[in-house]
């Protein structure tokens, strides 16, 4: 019996081989883009979750209200590890992390590295077991150093590394005390190649920012005893900063929430002071994606299959009348359903392996197929075998019902009025390709938009570096140089590079301020001279920074017009504004220029004098030098300045296009993925097209011969697929706009949605589908009527 | 073997009601061959349909085999068919797809027979059809008169007790109608009812009666051979 539907499968299947070309093409580029995004899916969905102590891991989360508006961030106070692991007997064990990038030298092999510093306990709350040395108490020696098989490799190459010894910022001494393996590129830890322990921290910078209750530095991760109740748990310790700064002056708020590391990658972002959304909603989105271009290509199978049914309609008879039951027949036709799955599954599965590298490199993840997990080749079949019985369903119930006496009549015809599913399944399929395109191309011009957008600073041609303890020492030397050999035009210290925000601070206070103005947030940079120079931003009133003309610069302050707006000063020049005991004067008022997000508007901003820290050296090059050939004098400079740390810098033009990276992708996949559902819809049309046609030849034949003109017939032809385009667009266009008008409120700065990206998708749909169809129209229309009415 | 009883069958479409059969009645015997012939639009091959249990009668009584089957639903009629019912049409119906042995081979299969006996029963019908040598053709490599030999092959393969013939010449000339003719002749002395529809006076000859229809209605009926019932 198997035997028999598989070979009649088999053979009407490729009886057609226009029908089996488009029907196994559609199927499997729907389900190559399916399995691709099905991977992108599984690894979402994974991180974090494969340290062995997953279910019991936490990070601390802060929570308080500024401005009425409740804020929720993943810093926490230094002490409150200890408090925590204190106070409470359901914490088994909590540490502090910091990240943290130190040039790390042995010999004259140097390399800056992305690492952490953090608690002794860090590798037994994360369950990392070590490839050498003792995992247990690698970190509890304040002079060692943890790092991982590639940092190893990288420096050591393939000798053994345990118990050598690292020098760090040419500064401090580091034993390796163990060497664990990567972190796996699923986990928040991929970039970390070292770890440190907090020793480190207070040799190199002190104690001060680790004992404040107010500081938020450290991210704080805990480990609970197992089947700890979370809610309960969260109760308990929501009030343990409050209480322990009751005595101090400054009245803190702050709550606390644990937050467990399955959520960590999918719901990180802060709306209302709770952690709601995030990398969830695109993943959301992926997953829609998939099942529209997964159903459409179904859809066509279920299409093309029924618009055989003529064909198909006296074999079901005749099975009926030698005694073959609904039942076998159904079963028959799911089983071609399933056959063609699977020839198209294993095709998608040769694409999907052919595409998946450009894939990773466009959504900038290493994904790959595990076929030695017997898991995958099980959700594989199962996948293949689904969609094979979706796509077959409709068909299989809808020709497993004809009536024997019916069709075996000469001249059957299925009756072509009433309601005709085939013409449902049509406009849905257009229905969903019109929706994706006007998503994507909306989503395309936001984009654009913000990118546009002006950034109230020359962004390039403005280059950066970070400032390292013997840069700091040596800078006034390499500034002083750059500008005499006309290499830069300008240079300033700043605490953050100009287009990322690295700091802000609240708690100041000024001539009229009200204590609620204490919780008035302010982003936070700084300059030593020339920053507006060197930033191209326009002072709209006073002066610059310029601590080597202006003594008393070090605690100048320069403010952007939002600051001054929020503070409600009237004579901003010369104005004193306080933070506890010290006390800064207004110098000048910058225009609004975007330091943070291009979607955004522009946050108050406080640029301080020297009094305050120092990150980075921002340089204006000299636009009349060629780019290469300054970098290479720059970097000379450097050298000869700076020789303990390697020359790298960064651009900050190209830093600030990494904010639009999001973005990009999800444009990217989302224009990827839209072509690809309209180019299966029009397989499917073109397909469908070419039956109804075939149908219709006799009809076309008697309308020639009765005079028609070929433009008449090809009209007559395509108009019912038109109209049915037609009405998706309408289905489509204001679902478009609702889903679109949603996503557009995530963000301030916003373009506003147009009507006639609606027209141009809507007419494109029907232009494309027009050519589709008409090809097959023309074809009939042109074709010899003596030949279609012989035929019969 | 079979009695109908005032058999009626209505074809409703949207203005007018057609009536197909009107009180039909007759009886046919074990083992009889009889022709049902009549101008075309007098029911015959509705009448077909109901004795082939591919239809319902609208009223009136239907025992086949000492069973009432009138209102039997579909599954019942689907059941009782494929052991004892064989069919040939006009237009052969065979399928394009499967070979002449495949074709032959599908009763077989919906009625549970194994693989191996299959075969054995498919190719000792295929040697008394004279089709042997075309066992692996697909029906459109063969004239008709091969194609309607397929059908008679694939209509008796089951031994069904009986054979529903809708006008199985009527697509064939004279020397292949003639050849068809014989095997149902030959299917008959071997104990096959049969039943056929013709518009050939020359075919209904091979018969041993004929009722003649008009409208829905039996008019006459011919007894031409004498039948000894089995
Ligand atoms: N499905 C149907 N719907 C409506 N009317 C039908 C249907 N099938 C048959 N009829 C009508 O019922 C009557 C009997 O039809 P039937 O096919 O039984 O005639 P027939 O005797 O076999 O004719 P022919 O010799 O041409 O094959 C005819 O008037 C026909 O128009
Ligand atoms: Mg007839």
């Amino acid at each position: 019996m198997i035997r028999n539907y598989f070979k009649i499968a088999w053979r009407s299947l490729f009886a057609d081989k226009k029908y089996a070309f488009m029907n196994i093409a559609g199927l499997a580029v729907g389900m190559a883009a399916a399995v691709l995004i099905a991977l992108w899916i599984v690894d979402e969905l994974s991180f974090d979750r494969s340290y062995s102590t997953t279910d019991r891991l936490y990070q601390v989360y802060s929570k308080d209200s500024f401005d009425g508006k409740s804020n929720i961030w993943g810093r926490t106070p230094g002490p409150l590890v200890s408090a925590l692991k204190s106070d409470f007997p359901e914490v088994e064990d909590a540490v502090r992390f910091a990240e943290d990038t130190e040039l790390l030298s042995v010999g004259d092999k140097r390399l800056n590295t992305k690492g952490a510093i953090t608690d002794s306990g860090f590798l037994k709350v994360f369950g990392v077991a070590s490839i050498s040395g003792n995992a247990a108490t690698a970190l509890t020696n304040p002079s060692g150093i943890v790092i991982t098989q590639s940092l190893s490799k990288k420096i050591f190459g393939n000798t053994d590394a345990l118990g050598k010894t690292i020098r760090i910022n040419n500064k401090f001494d580091r034993e390796i005390t163990a060497i664990i393996p990567d972190f796996p590129s699923n986990s928040r830890f991929h970039k970390t190649e070292f770890l440190l322990p907090f020793e480190y921290w207070l040799q190199a910078w002190g104690s001060g920012m680790t004992e404040s209750w107010t500081a938020n530095n450290f991210i704080t991760y805990v480990l609970l005893k197992p089947n700890m109740d979370l809610e309960m748990l969260n109760n308990k310790i929501q009030n343990t900063i409050r209480s322990h700064t009751s005595s101090s002056s400054d009245p803190v708020q702050t709550q606390i929430m644990l937050h467990p590391a399955s959520k960590w990658r999918l719901y990180s972002k802060s709306e209302n002071g709770q952690l709601i959304g995030g990398e969830i909603t695109n993943v959301w989105r992926m997953g829609r994606i998939a099942i529209f271009i997964l159903l459409i290509a179904c859809i066509n199978f279920m299409n093309l299959s029924t618009a055989r049914s003529g064909k198909r309609a006296k074999e079901v008879g005749i099975r009926k009348v030698v005694g073959g039951s609904r039942k076998s027949l159904v079963f028959q036709f799911l089983g071609e359903s399933v056959l063609l799955s699977f020839i198209s599954g294993a095709i998608a599965f040769a694409l999907a392996f052919i595409f998946l590298p450009s894939f990773n490199l466009l959504v900038g993840k290493s994904l790959y197929f595990s076929y030695d997990n017997p898991s995958f080749w099980l959700i594989a079949f199962s996948f293949i075998l689904l969609t094979g019985l979706l796509a077959g369903s409709y068909p299989a119930f809808f020709l497993s019902s004809f009536k024997p006496i019916k069709v075996l009549k000469s001249g059957f015809k299925l009756s072509k009025n009433a309601f005709n599913p085939r013409k449902l399944l049509v406009v849905s399929q257009f229905a969903i390709a019109i929706l994706l395109i006007i998503c994507t191309v909306i989503i395309k011009q936001q984009t654009l938009f913000a990118k546009e957008r002006d950034l109230g600073f020359d962004e390039n041609n403005l280059l950066y570096v970070t400032l390292n303890d013997e840069l700091k020492g040596n800078y006034e030397i390499i500034k002083k140089e750059l500008i005499a050999k006309n290499l830069a035009t300008s240079v300033t210290k700043t605490l953050s590079p100009i287009s990322k925000i690295q700091s802000d601070r609240w708690g100041f206070s000024w001539e009229g301020s009200s204590e609620s103005d204490k919780k008035q947030d302010f982003i936070y940079l700084s300059s030593d001279a020339d920053f507006i120079k060197t930033s191209g931003v326009k002072l709209v009133d006073g002066r610059d920074i310029d601590i080597y003309n202006y003594k008393s610069d070090s605690t100048a302050l320069l403010l952007n017009e939002k600051a001054v707006k929020v503070m409600g000063l009237k004579n901003p020049i010369g104005a004193i504004i306080r933070d506890d005991d010290k006390q800064m004067h207004v110098v000048g008022v910058v225009k609004d220029f975007i330091m943070g997000s291009p979607y955004e508007p522009v946050q108050p901003l406080m640029i301080e004098g020297p009094s305050a820290w120092f990150g980075y050296v921002n340089m204006r090059l000299n636009p009349l030098n060629a780019t290469a050939d300054n970098l290479k004098q720059i970097e000379a400079i450097f050298k000869e300045h700076n020789p303990l740390f390697p020359f790298e810098y960064s651009f900050t033009d190209q830093q600030y296009e990494l904010k639009f990276k999001g973005e990009q992708t999800m444009g990217a996949l989302a224009s990827i993925f839209s072509g690809l559902t309209i180019f299966i819809a029009c397989l499917g049309l073109f397909a469908l097209a070419a039956y109804t046609t075939e149908t219709r030849r006799k009809e076309i034949g008697i309308r020639k011969v009765l005079g028609a003109p070929v433009l008449l017939i090809a009209t007559l032809l395509s108009k019912d697929f038109l109209k049915l385009v037609g009405i998706a667009f309408v289905i489509a266009a204001p679902i478009a706009y609702f889903v679109m008008n949603n996503w557009l409120e995530n963000y301030q700065y916003r373009i506003s949605i147009e009507w006639w990206v609606f027209a141009v998708v809507g007419l494109s749909a029907i232009l494309i589908a027009l050519i589709t169809v008409s090809f097959q129209a023309i074809k009939a229309a042109i074709a010899n009527p003596v030949k279609s009415l012989r035929t019969e | 073997m079979i009695t109908i009883t005032d058999l009626e069958k209505y074809y409703a479409t949207e203005e007018v009601r057609t009536i197909a059969l009107n009180k039909l009645s007759f009886k046919v015997k074990e083992g009889e061959f009889v022709a049902v012939m009549g101008p075309s639009g007098c029911g015959k091959s509705t009448l077909l349909n109901i004795l082939g249990l591919l239809d319902d009668p609208d009223g009136g009584s239907f025992v086949f085999n000492g069973i009432e089957v009138a209102g039997f639903n579909e599954r019942k009629r689907a059941d009782l068919r494929k052991h004892n019912i064989g069919f040939v049409f006009q237009s052969f119906n065979l399928i394009d797809e499967l070979t002449v042995f495949e074709n032959v081979e599908l009763p077989l299969i919906y009625t549970g027979v194994k693989p191996a006996e299959r075969k054995v029963r498919v190719d000792a019908v295929l040697e008394k059809m004279q089709i042997m040598h075309r066992r692996k053709h697909f029906p459109q490599q063969l004239s008709g008169g091969q194609q309607q030999r397929v059908a008679v092959a694939r209509a008796v393969v089951n031994n069904p007790k009986l054979i529903l013939a809708d006008e199985p010449t009527g697509n064939l000339d004279s020397s292949n109608g003639n050849e068809v003719m014989d095997l149902l002749t030959e299917l008959n002395e071997a104990g096959t009812t049969i039943i056929m529809v013709t518009h050939s006076e020359h075919d209904a000859k091979y018969s041993h009666r004929i009722i003649r229809m008009l409208d829905g209605q039996k008019v006459t009926e011919n007894v031409l051979a004498e039948f000894k019932s089995v």
